[in-house]
Parts: structure tokens; C-alpha cells; sequence
């Protein structure tokens, strides 16, 4: 869904942010913390038809404990994978609240199954504050917050100068949420 | 902040252009249905373009917006000549690409060189836009000569866009050093006196960048899956090497002189150099630079090599060139000067070029069906 109609977008808040994404994200992503190796080899490590390693796995990468779903919700998470199309976050309603309680978790198994969506973030909710954006906090998924998330950063993507994209083996979405992110934590 | 324009309504001219390119979309055998609900659009990042000229002799002046503003015919008859070879490029590489889509190794690389043709078609539709809406009868000509040029009869207007793509392997050495060069071209024409062009090279820019990734990933991944040998691979970085290099131009180019001196077209780092540019080498400093992230991107590839493979590089600029100084003399991989006959050399190259044998050997063993050679990743939208 897209949030924020251009009108809306503060250009001169962005300018000082654009003429910086190529240092931000190599800042951020090649951190020793965010484990950029793991993060890259995960990019293919995980693909159809996807297992309960291949989210183990993601976890790993998170830092989280590995969830605890009864065999049902296991599965409907994983159908609920397969089956959403960017820019649908509606579809997160369909799912147990046991499923969608952390929305770290589940948007880190929505970009790596659809790049299109980005893991959420407090430093990248920081950082779009800051380019005046102003994205709710929220523990849970909800659909209408995770859609602004998602959304305003596509929104960045497709404002930003051709000097914005690296080339990278990273998806553009990564590449422009970990500038943000980068861009937040200074704040 | 880059805000791109998209053009709503086209021009007569243009619309029969359009006509004729789906004419050639057909003769070339590229499915309109391959396209998905992709749409060609006309792009402009007027921004990012800037208004007033940055280097030449009419630095400082407004950017020509039309062709009336253009001061003298040769200026016109060079940018001509620019948007020309630029959109002949685009074309070409999809004439020679095309037919790869039905062996993609995956889905993820069908996908992918698809929606580079898609991009490179786009790219040809900018070029010819800009001849049919801004330079009268003569741009519809060149515009129309975009579509009748073709690959594969040889007849495009630079000599490594006619050379045949046979395979995967070309495929991503293709995107990898000649759309990298593709890359400096546009940068190159990104600031522009007349600012239609400068205008449009942003959103190319950003759609190149995914070329460029595709090839080098691609590239990247072959290494890693480690089924071709390192050593095999390194002659086919060979032969890719110095034909992205010839791209450049010829050295101490009057036309690249030229074209600085008319503002059409700057150095690759035009905006951030701070050192006044020599316009006598001004196609040497590009290839310089294009040379530099050459080698710096193969440590990248080469890091993801098995054990005991030797590591891969990037040849001298002296090696094999067919443009400029080193132009038809015997060098080295290495940048020695061959010790030995032109008919000693001629079976040097034989053993550091791909042969016929090396082409067989490359699909019927190392690329032959069942074999995964290259590491597997799936297409995520």
C-alpha cells in the first residue's frame, strides 16, 4: 500500500540522506553484529518449498530464540509465505496472534521469502522519522503499520538518485533500509 | 532527490517508431507475452540533469532544452551521434540475448536477463524518443536505423555488439564487463549539455546498476559452485577484458575532445574530479577508472573460489587490444611484451583464449543439463 503521497515527501529532508547511502549502508550492513556474511548466504539458503530449517535459520541470523508454533500455525505461517504478494499486508490478519506477535520475527521471514518486504526495525523507524516519516511503533504485525513501513521505504527506493544504487548482492530494499537504519542510529 | 517525469503523450514520430519496434520485436523473436504487464515509459530525472552547462566551452550557460538552442550543426550532428550509438547498443544486446531464455540455468536467471532486456528495450525507446521528439527528419531517420542495424548480420555500429552470445557464461561476462562499460557511458552523458539527454540518463542508471549486479553475481556464483575450473573460467575473463576496454574509444580521441569541449559529454567523474580534466586523454582517464573497478570486483568473484583454485584476475590493458597504442601488438596476460613469432603468438592467445574446443568442452561437460554449475538462487520479486 503506498502511504505517502508524494506530495507529502519532504525533499529537502531527504536530499542530505541520498548524497550519503553508499557510506550508511556499508556502515550498518557490514557490521560485525548484523553478520553480513550470514545475512548474503541466507539470500539463497532460503527458497521454495521452504522448511522449519530454513526459518530456523533465519532466527539464527536475528538473534532470536526459535519460535514455538504448534504443527497447524507452522504451517499456516509457511502458507502465509508462500502465498503473499507485495504490496498485500492484509494477509497478516489471516494468521494466529501467536504468529504475528513479534514483528521483527515475521517481517525477517517476509524478506527473505519476498525481498520486497523489509525487516522491521527501531533504528530504520528512527531513521524514517527523520526524513519525516513518521512510522508507528508497534510490537505486533499489524498490517496497517508494517504496510507504512514497507511502503514509505519502496517510496524512498524509487525517489532516490541513480548515485543510491550500489551494486551489490544485496536486494535494493535491504540496501536502502540499512542506510536508513544507519541514518537513524545517528539521530 | 531524483523525481522522475514519465512522458504521457508521444509525438507522431514517435508513435510510428513505436509501430516499427513491435515490428522488430517480432522479426527478432521476442515475445511481447515475455514482457508480463512490464510497460515501455519514456523517463526523465530533470534534477538530477541540472540547468546549467558544467565543463566545456559553454560552461556556465543554460543547458540547450531544444534543438534551436544548440549553437552549431556539428554540436547537433554529435549529439545525434551520442544518442545513436547509445540506442544501437541497447537493441543490439537484446538481439544477441534473446535466445538464452529458453536454457536459463534457473528461474532466477531467466528472470533476471529478462527483465534486463526489458530495460535495455526501454533504454533503446528513450534514445529513440529523443531523436524523433527533439531533431526533426533527420532524428526519425537515425531512429528508424536503431531498428534495421542487427546483431546478428553483423551490421551494429560497434564491433562487440555484434560478436554472438552463445552461452550463460558469455551472458553473465557480457553483463558483467560490457554493460559495465555501458555504465560509463551513461554517467559520462549524465551531465550533458543538452539536457533531454542528461535528463534521461538517471533512470538508465539505476535500471544499469542491475545489469551490472546480475553479471557479477552471476559470475560470482559460478565460482563458488565450483564445476568450472578457475583456470577455464580466466580465459573467458580474457577475451571479455579487452573488449570492454576497446569500448573506451581510441587514445588522444579528437571526438572525445570534442564532445568535452561542446559540454555532450564529460569525464566519468565529471562532478566529483577536482582536478581540470586533460582533454587530450579523456577516453584513457575513463578506461583508467573502468580498469581500476575491474580488478577491484574480481577480488570480489575470485574470494568465493574452492581450495586449492588458483585466484582469478583481471589481464593487462595491454593484452590482446584491438583499439589504441597497444592496438595489434603482442602482449601478455601478464603486460610482457611477447618474446617470440606473430605465428608463436597466435598460439599463445590459442592457449589463454577460449578455443573451439574450450566451447565444446564448456557446454557439452561443464554446462551440460543435470550439471549445477552454478549455485542455485531463486527469483523473490
Amino acid at each position: 500500500m503506498q502511504t505517502h503521497a508524494l506530495l507529502n515527501v519532504d525533499r529537502k529532508l531527504l536530499a542530505p540522506f541520498f548524497d550519503r547511502v553508499p557510506e550508511l549502508f556499508d556502515k550498518y550492513h557490514n557490521r560485525e553484529e548484523e553478520k553480513p556474511d550470514v545475512y548474503e548466504e541466507l539470500l539463497y539458503k532460503i527458497h521454495r518449498p521452504l522448511s522449519s530449517e530454513m526459518l530456523d535459520m533465519i532466527d539464527d541470523w536475528m538473534g532470536l530464540e526459535h519460535r514455538s508454533l504448534n504443527q497447524d500455525q507452522e504451517l499456516m505461517l509457511r502458507l502465509f509465505l508462500l502465498a503473499i504478494r507485495y504490496p498485500d499486508t492484509l494477509l497478516l490478519e489471516s494468521l494466529d496472534d501467536v504468529i504475528t506477535n513479534d514483528v521483527r520475527r515475521i517481517s525477517a521471514y517476509l524478506h527473505f521469502t519476498s525481498h520486497t518486504y523489509t525487516i522491521w526495525d527501531q533504528d530504520t523507524r528512527s531513521g524514517l522519522k527523520k526524513l519525516g516519516f513518521d512510522i508507528p511503533d508497534t510490537t505486533n504485525a499489524d498490517p496497517f503499520i508494517y504496510g507504512a513501513y514497507v511502503g514509505t521505504i519502496e517510496l524512498i527506493k524509487d525517489l532516490a538518485p541513480f548515485t543510491c544504487f550500489l551494486e551489490h548482492d544485496v536486494p535494493r530494499q535491504r540496501l536502502f533500509q540499512a542506510a536508513i537504519a544507519q541514518y537513524g542510529r545517528e539521530a | 532527490m531524483s523525481k522522475t517525469d514519465v512522458v504521457e503523450a508521444y509525438t507522431p514520430n514517435f508513435e510510428g517508431w513505436v509501430r516499427e519496434f513491435h515490428e522488430w520485436q517480432t522479426r527478432i523473436g521476442f515475445d511481447p507475452a515475455w514482457l508480463g504487464d512490464y510497460r515501455f515509459e519514456i523517463r526523465f530525472d530533470w534534477d538530477s540533469a541540472g540547468k546549467t552547462i558544467e565543463f566545456g566551452d559553454f560552461e556556465g550557460m543554460p543547458k540547450w532544452s531544444r534543438r534551436m538552442q544548440i549553437p552549431q550543426q556539428n554540436i547537433r550532428d554529435a549529439i545525434i551521434n551520442m544518442i545513436s550509438v547509445q540506442g544501437d547498443t541497447e537493441f543490439a544486446s537484446v538481439e544477441q540475448q534473446n535466445h538464452l531464455l529458453a536454457t536459463a540455468p534457473t528461474e532466477y536467471d531467466r528472470k533476471s536477463a529478462l527483465r534486463i532486456m526489458c530495460e535495455e528495450q526501454r533504454h533503446g525507446w528513450q534514445m529513440a524518443y529523443l531523436l524523433c521528439t527533439y531533431f526533426g527528419e533527420q532524428g526519425v531517420r537515425e531512429a528508424a536505423k536503431l531498428l534495421e542495424r542487427n546483431a546478428q548480420d553483423g551490421t551494429r555500429l560497434l564491433g562487440s555488439f555484434n560478436a554472438p552470445i552463445d552461452h550463460w557464461l558469455d551472458f553473465f561476462c557480457f553483463t558483467h564487463f560490457i554493460d559495465r562499460d555501458g555504465k560509463y557511458q551513461l554517467k559520462m552523458l549524465s551531465t550533458s549539455s543538452f539536457q533531454p539527454l542528461s535528463a534521461s540518463m538517471g533512470p538508465m542508471l539505476k535500471e544499469e546498476s542491475f545489469h551490472l549486479g546480475t553479471g557479477a553475481n552471476g559470475l560470482r556464483r559460478i565460482v563458488k559452485a565450483g564445476v568450472i575450473p578457475v583456470s577455464f573460467l580466466q580465459k573467458y575473463i580474457n577475451k571479455w577484458v579487452s573488449t570492454g576496454l576497446d569500448l573506451f574509444g581510441t587514445d588522444e580521441s579528437t571526438s572525445a575532445q570534442w564532445a568535452y569541449v561542446y559540454g555532450v559529454k564529460g569525464r566519468y567523474d565529471e562532478r566529483e574530479s577536482e582536478q581540470e580534466a586533460d582533454r587530450e586523454h579523456l577516453n584513457e582517464a575513463s578506461r583508467g577508472l573502468y580498469f581500476d573497478e575491474l580488478k577491484a570486483e574480481m577480488v570480489r568473484i575470485s574470494k568465493g573460489r574452492k581450495e586449492g583454485e588458483p585466484e582469478l584476475y583481471i589481464p593487462s590493458d595491454k593484452f590482446n587490444r584491438g583499439i589504441g597504442k597497444y592496438s595489434s601488438e603482442m602482449y601478455t596476460v601478464t603486460g610482457e611484451e611477447f618474446d617470440g613469432s606473430p605465428d608463436e603468438y597466435q598460439a599463445y592467445l590459442a592457449e589463454v583464449l577460449p578455443s573451439d574446443e574450450d566451447e565444446r568442452k564448456l557446454m557439452e561437460e561443464y554446462m551440460a543439463p543435470g550439471v549445477e554449475w552454478i549455485q542455485y538462487r531463486e527469483w523473490k520479486g
